[in-house]
């Protein structure tokens, strides 16, 4: 008893070093990883250790190209440049905050023990000692709704940190290079494609076609993320408030089919010089008119179950 | 010449003409007609009563005007509202549709009709709808002709997509604002074209209207400078141009300052600043032809142009300066959100809440406007074809009001009235082609002539351009005169070609199949608006088995509860949606309502709901709240109920509260939203899982307890309650109200209270600190 009581006063001290050398240890590993620590089962515990004045937002992610994570791979930039921003803070912040990528295939145990299912993940571990403990032991998970770019992250993890992440988005060089090549091009080439820019039909075919995607519903699947088809090759997204990115290009092209049709019915057909001919045409665009608007009012009974009325089709 | 079908000779022109304007009389009056009387399924199915949410502001606030007076109405502060803070309402309300109503109250008591405020409310939007069908009339006349116009009339009358915002009921500022934005632009158009002070200055009288009306102002407060912007921009710079801007910006602006809640908004914001920005380069440009047609030296002109391009340069980096100091506002999230469309999800989940705030799905678009938005885009190729000053306005209406529409549901109100003139346009010229009974000559000759004019057209073309590049110096001078070259050229290959159509059959081919088309176009608005746009949503109707409609009027049921069962000053606490109502037909006092200003108050609001008891007692006592009303539709299949708008709530509450409300913790582990035995801890205690399924599997007798909204078993044993307590619910479980207990007496606290009272023991884990022995 008595024993036992003096052998943990003893170990204290040892205790203390261990924890100190395991923080010594992980300060060199996340300088050696570019600020991110890599880990595994044994670093992960030590990271996580119960008694630790640091804090540590842990990365669990599937890098490998077996495991088919997408998600993981888009996350993955935005996370070390976080980490890489944390990296420049002045060293008596930056070592209380410890940025950590996990992946699975490096240590399956801990995503069994944490329970686990999916990639990727944030958690936050607070400080349990120290003047920043917060007294739970529970992560905070980082919650994705606001997409995997690398602002809203460190925006997020600047509440966890002793200071708030450093992190200005890099500015991208490539676009304004793009802009600015561009905008010369445009210059020097602005003698040669006047004539284009100054007929009426250049901007009437920009603005035909504007309308034609706005109306057949781009902006939808481009604030929504639909894909392009469904999973099973489907390219009609069932039910009335939804689409798929193919909708778009099949609606705006009956839109414009009839709209040309009605178009060449004003504008071309009277001008024909021939009787026969112009028989012809007249016939053959009121029956693209038909049929076409046929097939839309088909497609939208396949939207809108209810509705009762049917052409043609 | 020859024709296809013969044509009465005897008659003289002005028969002709007075028939003509007799049946444009008669056609208008029958659309009219049509107009309002479409809109009324909604009286006709249900009865006189003011719709959804917003409106029941509208109508309450029409109230206090006709009652009290318009005085008394400016300086209206709502101590009942957004308790404890209240509302000042005379200084945050777009007054127009008040005061139109009062207006016409008064009106009608004057003569001594004493109609009850109520059915103006109720009517005004049908009212106003022939309003804007004659509007739309004068639009398209000037933009084609008068039949044109009579068909975008009927159109307009009839078209789904601005019934939606219009049937009778919808007492919403949209009622009158589709009516000011169409006069507005159509004396906007008609200024232009007169170079009129007259019309531009009604034209900014009806643009006062309109910012007094609505906040969808901003829209024509950008359009017209468009306009006028890319007229200048096409070497279309004219004195007409100059006087129409000008009178309508000067009075405009200062008018619609007048407004208590825009006030200095027309010189201090972003949205504002393209008016004024085009106001000043305006008059650098007027000055600058003036100087130019006194002045003939070359050099002189190259420095006239040097200059003016410097002043309007200067003139943009003082905006770009002034507002990243701050003395302009930038762009408020409302009309940032539209460009970058992930803002508001990200920044203002509350906005992003709104359901007609979603983007829209292509199906929607055919649904409002079904054949008007195939037509829309050939219109929008025969504006091109002409391309008078007034067509541009349509084009670049055309492709704004696209986009918009496109981004957010609600807007398809603006692009309405452009679909419906383009495509009056449209069909409209292509009856003229098929109508008009003259036959081209024989075809022999034209043959030569053909292939002669074609090449004629060319060489105008080349010598156009060769002019173009000589005048070089200045770059407007020459888009101008390539442009109006071009122009010429197809006029004369037009005329020189001969136009027409052979035979009867291809003209009644045309003609059946245009009117086939558009009676299903009416079979399509009918069905349409009695099916869809009907509904007031304060009444829900379902069919019975045997086909016979049966009416659910829950919603009527709890408010009618709340007002003759609770004290007058019984606060009551539910999610946003729901405060207008309660305020217009409680009659109680609310935490927060539709007009969504103070973001952190809502939030409040969302973390009681989405807390367990024990935290959201606390914040319940401290604002006063008596009654917390939730909408559950679990039993009846109901969808728009507050367990599907939960996720909003966490979500506003976790943007004021990151630490404690956490949107993950509301999902299952694999990441679904579930209500069943699967759901998460969190998602359990919540007040808002517990309000709503409180005793919700007795009603099964321990059987199968189903959420019919989401298809889940609830779990048998249901949630239990502390704190709050069963006070009344609907008939069809649509409505639940909860009373908030008082402390408990002997300051307990009322988990162990109840727990005692149902007779439970407490557990003894540890010894409750007892009152010590003084020593």
């Amino acid at each position: 008893m008595k024993l036992s009581g003096l052998y943990s006063l003893f170990t204290i001290p040892f205790a203390l070093a261990a924890s100190n050398t395991g923080k010594s240890q992980l300060v060199s590993r996340a300088a050696a990883g570019n600020g991110v620590i890599r880990l595994d089962a044994s670093t992960f515990d030590l990271l996580t250790a119960p008694s630790r004045d640091w804090s540590a937002s842990i990365h669990f992610t599937a890098l490998d190209k077996r495991r088919r994570c997408a998600p993981c791979k888009e996350f993955d930039p935005a996370w070390n440049a976080v980490a890489k921003a944390w990296a420049t803070v002045p060293a008596e912040h930056r070592d209380n905050h410890f940025f950590a990528t996990l992946d699975f295939d490096e240590a399956p145990t801990v995503f069994q023990k944490l329970n686990l299912a999916s990639a990727p993940v944030v958690w936050v571990y607070g400080p349990t000692e120290g003047p920043r403990a917060s007294g739970k032991n529970v992560p905070s998970k980082y919650d994705f709704s606001n997409g995997f770019e690398a602002e809203p992250l460190a925006f997020h993890l600047s509440n966890h940190t002793p200071i708030p992440i450093p992190y200005k988005a890099p500015i991208d060089w490539g676009r304004w290079i793009t802009f600015l090549g561009g905008l010369l091009v445009f210059a020097l080439t602005l003698r040669f494609i006047a004539p284009i820019l100054q007929s009426r039909w250049t901007w009437a075919f920009i603005t035909i076609v504007t309308s034609l995607t706005m109306t057949g519903g781009f902006m939808f699947t481009r604030i929504r993320g639909s894909p392009y088809t469904g999973a099973d090759g489907a390219w009609i997204a069932g039910g009335y408030q939804n689409q798929f990115g193919q909708e778009v290009q099949v609606v705006a092209l009956i839109y414009g089919t009839l709209a040309f049709s009605v178009v060449m019915l004003t504008m071309i057909v009277p001008y024909q010089s021939s009787p026969a001919r112009q028989r012809l045409q007249v016939y053959l665009w009121s029956g693209v008119l038909m049929l076409v608007y046929s097939v839309l009012v088909t497609l939208f009974r396949v939207k809108n179950r209810g509705y009762p009325f049917k052409l043609l089709l | 010449m020859s024709t296809a079908f013969p044509l009465p000779t005897d008659i003289s022109s002005t028969t002709v003409a007075n028939t003509a304007s007799l049946l444009r009389i008669v056609a208008f009056g029958l659309i009219s007609g049509a107009a309002i009387a479409s809109r009324l399924f909604a009286v006709i199915n249900f009865e006189s009563i003011i719709h959804e949410f917003d409106p029941w502001f509208n109508y309450r606030a029409t109230r206090v005007l006709a009652a009290k007076g318009f005085y008394e109405f400016w300086n209206w502060f709502d101590p009942t509202a957004w308790y404890p803070l209240g509302r000042v309402v005379g200084g945050t309300v777009y007054p127009g549709l008040m005061a139109t109503s009062g207006v016409i109250y008064n009106f009608l008591h004057y003569f001594n009709l004493p109609v009850d405020i109520r059915n103006i409310c109720v009517l005004l939007a049908p009212g106003f709808s022939a309003l804007t069908a004659w509007a739309t009339y004068m639009f398209t006349t000037e933009m084609k002709d008068s039949s044109a116009g009579l068909l975008a009339a009927a159109f307009i009358g009839i078209v789904p997509g601005y019934i939606s915002r219009s049937v009778a009921g919808s007492y919403d500022n949209e009622a009158i604002a589709i009516f000011l934005l169409m006069i507005t632009f159509y004396l906007w158009i008609k200024a232009l074209k007169l170079g009129s002070a007259l019309f531009g200055t009604l034209a900014a009288v009806f643009y006062f209207y309109m910012v007094a009306a609505w906040g969808g102002y901003a829209f024509i407060t950008n359009m017209i400078p468009v306009h006028a912007l890319v007229l200048l921009l096409m070497g279309r710079f004219s004195s007409r141009l100059y006087v129409a801007y000008c009178s309508w910006y000067a009075i405009g602006t200062l008018s619609s300052m007048q407004v208590p809640f825009v006030g200095f908004q027309p010189v201090r914001t972003s949205e504002h600043m393209g008016a004024l920005g085009v106001f000043g380069l305006l008059q650098i440009v007027a000055f600058a032809s003036l100087v130019r047609s006194h002045v003939s030296s070359k050099q002189f002109q190259n420095l006239l142009a040097i200059s003016v391009v410097t002043m309007g340069v200067l003139g943009a980096g003082a905006f770009v300066v002034m507002t990243y100091k701050g003395w302009i506002a930038p762009w408020t999230g409302r009309f940032y959100s539209l460009w970058d469309t992930g803002y508001a999800k990200k920044y203002i989940p509350i906005i992003a809440s709104v359901s007609e705030h979603q983007p829209t799905a292509w199906p929607s678009f055919f649904m409002d406007l079904q054949l008007l938005i195939f037509l829309f885009p050939a219109g929008v190729v025969m504006c091109f074809r002409d391309l008078r000053d007034e067509h541009v306005f349509v084009i670049i209406y055309a492709v704004v009001a696209s986009y918009f529409a496109g981004v957010m549901v609600r807007l398809m109100l603006t692009l309405t009235p452009v679909v419906c003139v383009s495509a009056a346009v449209a069909l409209s010229t292509l009856l003229d082609t098929y109508v008009d009974a003259s036959e081209p000559d024989v075809p022999e000759e034209r043959t030569e002539a053909n292939g002669s004019s074609a090449s004629d057209g060319k060489k105008t073309k080349k010598a156009g351009a060769a002019v173009g590049s000589q005048a070089g110096a200045s770059a407007a001078a020459a888009a101008s005169s390539a442009i109006s070259d071009l122009v010429s050229a197809s006029k004369s290959n037009a005329q020189s070609r001969q136009k027409g159509i052979w035979g009867a059959d291809a003209r009644l081919v045309i003609l059946l199949n245009a009117i086939g088309m558009l009676v299903f176009f009416v079979f399509h608005c009918t069905w349409v608006t009695s099916n869809a746009y009907s509904s007031p949503s304060v009444v829900l109707a379902s069919t019975n088995p045997d086909g016979s409609q049966h009416i659910i009027d829950d919603y009527r049921e709890a408010y009618y509860w709340l007002r003759q069962n609770t004290p007058q000053d019984a606060v009551v606490m539910s999610w946003w949606d729901y405060g207008y109502q309660i305020a217009g037909m409680a009659d109680r006092v609310t935490l927060v309502d539709n007009n969504t200003w103070n973001n952190t108050h809502i939030a409040t609001v969302g973390k009681a709901m989405s807390s367990p008891e024990e935290v959201a007692y606390p914040i319940l006592r401290k604002h006063d709240v008596d009654y917390v009303l939730v909408i559950f539709g679990g039993l009846l299949g109901y969808s728009g109920d507050d367990i599907n708008k939960f996720l909003w709530m966490v979500r506003i509450a976790q943007g004021v509260w990151p630490d404690e409300i956490q949107e993950p913790n509301y999902f299952t582990p694999q990441g679904e939203y579930r209500v069943d035995d699967r759901a998460s801890e969190t998602m359990r205690n919540s007040l808002m899982y517990k309000m709503s399924y409180y005793r919700f599997s007795e009603l099964y007798g321990g059987g199968n307890a189903l959420d019919r909204v989401r298809n889940q078993q609830i779990p048998k044993v249901g949630p239990t309650l502390d704190y709050l307590e069963e006070a009344f619910t609907t008939e069809n479980w649509i409505v639940r109200i909860y009373k908030v207990r008082k402390e408990d007496p002997l300051g307990r606290d009322l988990k162990t209270a109840n727990a005692f009272a149902q007779g439970k023991k407490r557990k003894r884990g540890k010894p409750v600190s007892r009152r010590r022995a003084i020593v």
